[in-house]
């Protein structure tokens, strides 16, 4: 299902984070929010699982407004896996990934074989079968992560919305997480803090800077020095990775960019 | 990955099954209860007890000479009360853990219960519809509402919700009501100041008759129905606000409804009973080790466990000395007070 983000704006705690961002994620392909700490890529994310609303602009779905939904019917097609871990909640794997049918249910209605498959399939799509009945307390971070997403899986969305999924993993964990998005022709938004896993995962990137998007398109042609340099004020050079090869940005990590002009 | 296995031990891994757990809890009640009506300054066997309670439900006219005056009107409307009050704190208790996803939340420590019992002292005081049961729930109703948002809105102050400062907050404005309250009481200088004191402050059943159930007996059951109906919301929360938003529920109404109804709650109980310390922290938290954070089980366990605790409360402060009654205070905080201990320190260990 594809995404429209129009002339959208965002306040966080009274303050203009996203300012007339426009982009799209056309069905079926992964699409990557990129850009410095505090660009608006959380912000944006958020209003597309209606956790914020916008100030001005809307979200279309399949040319939809969202807010033309009730927050249970676009729940029904927007799933998000947000930065929250939830480390302390006392329920098992199993009851967590379950969670994620919340929007295919009614209040007092028990769990139907509709809502029990999802979840099963979900865990096995991440590769948590096993441990349905453990509790997801007693998981490790890559663990709880997986679990976590196998609960956006089970609410059966026509869209996936993940912000910085690999957040405070392992490389392997990050690698292990990225590899159950890619493929399933799923239409996904997904933030990504590593511009390399966003290069290696992404089918388009757009690069978000000060609540606007500056730069859209394949990584290939938006990762480019000029653009390192302005938007994220690194010296590097893009080369190709020689075992996948995907754009590899290798960074100058001895010198940054000196500022021009104040504002970097 | 010892570590973490003994942690699964530690932390309760194995689960008592909901369905048993409720059995055994409905059991006990019954007993508990059976138990409370039969003991006290005269001690009746259980049989004696059973037999009144069923004469008078058959409507048959009370028998001089028996137990049948202390029964009926004495100790089954107390044991009544008991079990509503410890339902609904054990209700409210889940709730309010829930609406600020913190595990050391509970209405009296919030101060929402002082904020209740100033309330009803106002309106007794100043005669605003004190005279029904009603116009002193409502009251009560009031104060909480406003102590809750205060508190809400002071422990929000800069932004963080930190655990500790919801507490803190709830605390700090908690003992300036109760001051307040104990002003007001000796103020009005009635003849059981000390009594009204104790009643609002730490809380008692020895006000029961069969009239004053009538509003608990409502609003508890109507709670549960309220709460039941938002369990998958509650549970959504779980994960955080945002989670919760992502999974279709409106956070921000869910909010406004838990604030009222588990405002409505402590008014209509503190009416009732005074401020009980403690109740709602520990048995929902109790609840949660043994059958984990669904709420779809957790609110009725809860309430089941509040009303066994309750009871069995209720009949040590009649019986355990010769003399005078305990306020149910003492011996909740008796119990509670340690049970806030081990979840500080293990929520301060783990957020470190």
């Amino acid at each position: 299902m594809r995404v429209d983000i129009e002339g959208l704006s965002v306040a966080y705690a009274g303050r203009t984070v996203v300012a007339g961002a426009h982009l799209v994620a056309a069905e079926g392909e992964i699409t990557g929010l990129v850009g410095p700490n505090g660009s608006g890529k959380s912000t944006l994310l958020r209003t597309v699982y209606r956790h914020l609303r916008p100030t001005a602009g809307r979200v279309l779905l399949a040319g939809t407004d969202l807010r033309a939904l009730s927050p249970a019917r676009s729940a029904r097609h927007v799933a998000a896996l947000p930065q929250e871990r939830g480390a302390d909640v006392e329920l098992t794997v199993r009851e967590v990934v379950g969670l994620g049918r919340i929007p295919h249910q009614r209040a007092f209605a028990k769990e139907g074989a509709a809502d029990r498959d999802a979840v099963t399939r979900a865990l096995a799509e991440v590769g948590m079968a096993g441990a349905a009945e453990r509790r997801f307390a007693a998981l490790s971070g890559g663990e709880r992560q997986r679990v976590l997403l196998a609960r956006a899986f089970a609410q059966a969305p026509d869209v996936l919305v993940l912000d910085e999924p690999t957040n405070h993993l392992d490389v392997r964990h990050q690698v292990e997480l990225l590899a159950l998005l890619r493929g399933k022709g799923r239409t996904t938004l997904v933030s990504l803090h590593d511009l390399n896993a966003a290069a290696s995962v992404c089918d388009r990137l757009h690069v978000l800077h000060g609540g606007a998007v500056v730069a859209s398109g394949p990584p290939r042609a938006v990762l480019t020095p000029e653009l390192l340099a302005e938007v994220f004020g690194v010296r590097a050079a893009v080369v190709d990775h020689p075992l996948t090869g995907d754009p590899l940005i290798a960074f100058d990590h001895r010198e940054a960019v000196p500022p021009v002009g104040g504002r970097g | 990955m010892t570590s973490s296995r003994t942690e699964e031990r530690v932390r309760g891994g194995r689960r008592v099954p909901a369905s048993g757990l409720a059995l055994v809890l409905a059991v006990a009640l019954l007993v508990a209860l059976t138990l409370a009506v039969s003991r006290g300054s005269t001690s009746l066997p259980p049989g004696e007890v059973w037999a009144v309670v069923a004469r008078r439900l058959a409507g048959d006219a009370p028998r001089p000479g028996t137990g049948d005056l202390v029964v009926w009107q004495l100790r089954v409307p107390r044991a009544l009360l008991a079990a509503l009050v410890g339902a609904g704190l054990g209700l409210v208790g889940t709730a309010v853990q829930a609406l600020v996803r913190n595990p050391l939340a509970d209405p009296y420590l919030l101060g929402v219960s002082s904020g209740a019992s100033l309330g009803a002292v106002a309106a007794i005081v100043l005669g605003l519809g004190a005279g029904s049961a009603l116009g002193l729930s409502g009251a009560a109703f009031a104060g909480a509402l406003v102590t809750f948002a205060l508190v809400w809105a002071v422990a929000r102050r800069g932004g963080g919700f930190a655990p500790l400062r919801l507490v803190l907050a709830g605390v700090a404005i908690g003992q300036f009501l109760s001051g307040l309250t104990s002003y007001l009481v000796l103020r009005a200088g009635d003849e059981q100041q000390t009594q009204s004191v104790l009643f609002w402050l730490m809380g008692s059943l020895g006000g029961a008759t069969w009239d004053l159930l009538a509003v608990p007996a409502v609003a508890v059951p109507a709670a549960l129905v309220l709460l039941q109906a938002r369990a998958r919301g509650l549970n959504a929360l779980l994960l955080g606000d945002e989670t919760a938003a992502g999974l279709g529920v409106d956070v921000g109404r869910l909010r406004r409804e838990l604030f009222v109804v588990t405002s409505l709650l402590t008014g209509a109980l503190v009416a009732v009973s005074g401020a009980i310390a403690f109740v709602a922290l520990m048995v929902p938290h109790t609840c949660r080790l043994l059958v984990g954070d669904d709420h779809r089980r957790l609110l009725p366990l809860s309430a089941l466990g509040g009303a066994v605790l309750m009871v069995v409360v209720d009949l040590v402060c009649r019986t355990a000395m010769d003399a005078q009654e305990l306020p149910v205070g003492v011996v909740t905080s008796l119990l509670g007070a340690p049970t806030l201990l081990f979840l500080l320190d293990r929520r301060l260990g783990s957020d470190r």
